[in-house]
């Protein structure tokens, strides 16, 4: 905390909000279950503007991702992810992807390579979306990638955790493992309360822009 | 020629032979990875059929990166071993070493830097015949800016035999040093408690700490979910020991009924800083977030290290607020307004005036209390400053000053009869010194009433300079007064008031109720302190005093009745404040301190110190070791606990006949600060060991290990 000076100080909360006490905004940011999920208007990879406002109505997955990520790329490799974005879209779920690593960081990506990804993994997100400031990662208080998210027709934050049960980096524990995002999909779709929906988020750090530099 | 030849067979043939026991190495068994160089160790080179013993897997971590703890934090995956061991044989779950907090880009982890020491114990089968072949599958997860899951497989063969044979020697010392980094048994007992909002908070009893001594207090959960993981814990450290508001975490299940997790804190000694850290195991006690709710918000934020004097005087202003909202307050806070209803009406200025001296009143007593805070902060050392609120003299009386209170407000007496102390006597005074009066009757009754939430502020206010001690407890001193002195400066407010009439009666006997449930928790506090015993001085006490106000209330006529009512009066008072005495003698007491005899200093085993003893022993030509400890200091605990009252060394010093002097310095002792001084030490420890006909002791480090006293009395032997 050697750079309390105050003009600097404010210049970081400005620009990038994050400087002043990051980890504990994580810790407070994290939204409540049940609660309204943070808002949050991004441009997809596509160029289509997203605001969580506009798909009241339908029931929204939230996946942070980061493709170099071994535990993203565990669920890609044994295409778990894949095949749930094909469930939930089939169900009427939109699915968003969110690229929320920083600029420079691993994981960051262009429209053109979000896109490029999307086709050679044969993804099936409704979008994947831009987040090169991990501005709606904060909003949501992800740490990891995957940290997935599920909010319900009324727009209600109803899940927040892993995308399931063993946290490893091993594609043979997928099959052991109890599949929390697909369970709450199938009971916040059919009007339950999601019985684990709130659970370890494993995988890799997300990140963040440095707050250093 | 030929016999070169032959000698040249000879050689490559007992190199090609020997070369599979260099290749595999019986006690280690190494993998290199891209960022970490694992390998996996035994304590022992041959292990003995049914007992256990220790292996290790130990990670060489590449600069930067690191591995994860148990409970990794916010990210991250901890190390995991799995075993494939002989049918009956037996690995425990991991002994983690303890972790240290780091954050990557705004995201707090629990993990290790550069190396980490895993421990396994590992039960070979009793009935063991040759080797015992241990095959480990370890992966972890290592990160800098990215994470990396990497993996090792593991082989390690150890010979078995009749009798077990530890390691080589640097291998044993490895294993030293992991033991040394394993977070020691707690001392204290610990509970942890909620708040409304449903935040847990740790309370570790570990009273009579020296908060000035004490850093870098953490609380590491040992798993994801009840609590959250925090970039930083604001500890309060106070003489009821140490207490960390923590943030409920993500789980939605309900806390545990134990909550466990590591310790961490660093002690200053005489001779520098210690590292300690402990394995908690708290206890859900609701009592102890509601006894301090207020407390918590408040003392959490005062007791936060970066915490500017703006924000302190801030928290300080609102915590005298909530003094308002105590129940003890009450009363006068009536009596206040009661007399301020009467006022409506009248001059404005007489109000503003009012109301300006009730607040003089307060900030006097405020600064009062500071000049005191300050003057025992110059003579701290002497005297635990905090001593008066673990008094149980204190508590009884206070549980006294209750009931009398609530007789008042019932109405058995009234204030401003010649019965009412000096105090009430002068707030019943008309006019300005009334109110600067009622100002004063005001802090010392909210005073009491909150004193463990005085006792965090005080213990803030302790740590600053002068003129922030000053500043803070007049913030306070005027958040207290400031809703009354707002009525008083406010005339929109004042028609707000209601009417002066019967319900002022009522609502001040009502009120009597509040002072009688808190003379029976000061009763109970009491209990705490002293037994049960307690009970019946206190409750005694009180009848007593009530016998002396009924004798008073006859008449005021100086007849030879009234002299020998007052008499008998004087004399029961003097009864019920006798019991004091009473209490100050029970052992219970132990004035400084220092609370529950798990924390107390332990003479189980030890002589006490005195020099001429030491003397008397070390002119006999006997070795002679002296603990120079307290009941408050930390790393002493820690050292008897895993150096000095170990089995092993338990047994090694009483087979070299040494005698045991312990010095307890839990309060000042002039024979003990002398002899520190010219050892040229300002605290303890100091361990002090004279092998048998030495001329000098030698002074032993600060931080003890067995393996340490077992060597040293081993060469006393030679």
């Amino acid at each position: 905390m050697s750079n309390l000076v105050v003009p600097r100080r404010s210049l970081l909360v400005g620009t990038a909000a994050l400087a002043v006490a990051p980890a504990t905004a994580f810790a407070t940011n994290s939204p409540d279950l049940g609660k309204p999920a943070p808002g949050f208007t991004v441009v997809d990879s596509n160029g289509k503007s997203w605001s969580l406002t506009d798909l009241k109505g339908k029931v929204v997955v939230l996946e942070t991702t980061n493709h170099d990520c071994p535990y993203v790329r565990k669920h890609y490799n044994a295409r778990n992810m894949q095949t749930q974005q094909r469930e939930a879209a089939a169900k009427g779920v939109v699915w968003l992807t969110l690229a929320s690593s920083a600029t420079g960081e691993q994981g960051y990506v262009t429209a053109q390579q979000a896109n490029d990804l999307t086709r050679s993994r044969d993804a099936q997100p409704a979008a994947v979306l831009l987040d090169p400031k991990s501005q709606v990662a904060r909003a949501y208080g992800a740490t990891v990638t995957p940290h997935m998210y599920i909010i319900d027709a009324n727009g209600m934050l109803v899940y927040k955790g892993g995308i399931d049960s063993i946290p490893s980096a091993d594609v043979a524990d997928i099959p052991k493992a109890k599949q929390y995002v697909r369970i709450g999909l199938d009971e916040v779709l059919t009007g339950k309360p999601v019985t684990d929906a709130s659970t370890r988020p494993y995988g890799c750090t997300l990140k963040y822009p440095r707050t250093s530099t | 020629m030929s016999r070169l030849l032959a000698f040249l067979i000879t050689a490559l043939v007992t190199v090609l032979l020997a070369a599979p026991t260099f290749a595999q190495s019986p006690t280690t068994s190494v993998v290199q990875t891209d960022n970490v160089k694992a390998e996996l160790l035994a304590d022992v080179s041959t292990v003995k059929p049914g007992e256990p013993f220790w292996v290790a897997l130990r990670q060489t971590i590449r600069p930067k990166w690191h591995t994860y703890w148990k409970n990794p934090g916010e990210s991250g995956l901890p190390t995991e071993i799995s075993w494939t061991l002989p049918p009956g044989a037996k690995a425990d779950p991991i002994v983690w070493p303890t972790p240290i907090l780091f954050e990557i880009g705004g995201i707090t982890n629990y993990g290790f830097k550069d190396e980490a020491t895993l421990l396994v114990r590992v039960t070979p089968p009793a009935d063991l015949a040759g080797p015992l072949k241990l095959a480990a599958d370890a992966n972890w997860l290592v990160c800098e800016d990215v994470c990396i899951p990497e993996e090792g497989k593991f082989e390690l063969t150890l010979p078995s035999g009749p009798t077990a044979m530890p390691a080589a020697p640097a291998t044993r010392t490895l294993f030293e040093q992991a033991r040394h980094e394993v977070p020691t048994e707690s001392p204290w007992p610990a509970r942890y408690g909620v708040d409304k909002t449903g935040n847990p908070t740790l309370q570790v009893d570990a009273k009579g700490l020296k908060p000035d001594t004490i850093g870098n207090v953490y609380f590491f959960p040992a798993e994801w979910g009840p609590v959250a993981t925090m970039a930083k814990q604001a500890a309060v450290i106070d003489v009821a020991g140490i207490r960390i508001p923590l943030k409920r975490g993500d789980a939605k299940t309900p806390l545990p009924p134990l909550l466990a997790g590591t310790l961490v804190l660093t002690e200053k000694t005489g001779d520098g800083t210690v590292k300690q850290a402990f394995d908690i195991s708290a206890k859900l006690d609701p009592t102890v977030a509601t006894a301090a709710v207020g407390v918590t918000s408040l003392a959490g934020a005062v007791g936060s290290e970066e915490l500017s004097l703006v924000q302190a005087l801030f928290f300080a202003l609102l915590g005298g607020l909530i003094l308002n909202l105590m129940p003890c307050v009450f009363p006068v806070l009536a009596m206040k307004a009661a007399a301020f209803a009467r006022l409506a009406g009248h001059d404005r200025a007489e109000m503003r005036r009012d109301g300006l001296a009730y607040t003089g009143g307060v900030l006097v007593s405020f600064a009062v209390m500071a000049a005191v805070v300050i003057a025992i902060r110059g003579a701290v050392g002497d005297v635990s400053w905090g001593f008066q609120f673990q008094s149980p003299v204190f508590s009884l009386l206070i549980a006294y000053l209750f009931f009398v209170i609530g007789l008042n407000l019932s109405g058995v007496f009234e204030v401003g009869s010649r019965l009412a102390g000096v105090g009430q006597g002068l707030t019943a005074r008309g006019g300005t010194t009334g109110a600067f009066f009622t100002g004063v009757l005001a802090v010392i009754v909210a005073t009491p009433c909150t004193a463990p939430f005085m006792a965090a502020a005080l213990g803030f206010a302790l740590t600053q300079p002068a003129p922030a001690t000053v500043a803070v407890l007049l913030a306070m001193g005027l958040g207290l007064a400031l809703p009354y002195l707002a009525l008083a400066l406010t005339p929109a407010l004042q028609r707000l008031m209601p009417r002066p009439g019967a319900w002022m009666d009522r609502l001040r006997q009502f009120l009597a109720f509040p002072m009688y449930a808190s003379a029976v928790w000061m009763i109970w506090v009491l209990t705490q302190q002293t037994g049960a015993d307690g009970v019946l001085y206190a409750l005694g006490g009180m009848v007593l005093i009530a016998f002396a106000i009924w004798l008073l209330r006859f008449g005021s006529q100086a007849s030879a009745g009234t002299w020998l009512r007052r008499g008998l009066a004087a004399i029961a008072v003097l009864l019920a404040f006798a019991v004091t005495l009473k209490l100050e003698d029970s052992p219970a007491t132990a004035a400084s301190a220092t609370g529950d005899a798990k924390g107390g200093v332990n003479f189980e085993g030890w002589e006490r110190f005195s020099r001429a003893r030491m003397a008397e022993a070390v002119a006999a030509g006997r070795p002679v070791f002296v603990d120079f400890t307290a009941a408050w200091c930390i790393t002493c605990l820690v050292n008897e606990r895993v150096a000095l009252e170990t089995p092993a060394s338990r047994k090694a010093f009483e087979q070299a006949g040494v005698v045991k002097l312990k010095g307890d310095w839990t309060n000042r002792d002039a024979e003990i600060s002398a002899v520190l001084k010219e050892l040229g030490r300002a605290g303890v420890p100091v361990y002090l060991y004279w092998a048998p006909g030495a001329e000098k002791p030698k002074i032993l480090p600060q931080v003890l290990t067995e393996a340490m006293i077992l060597s040293e009395l081993e060469q006393a032997k030679r």
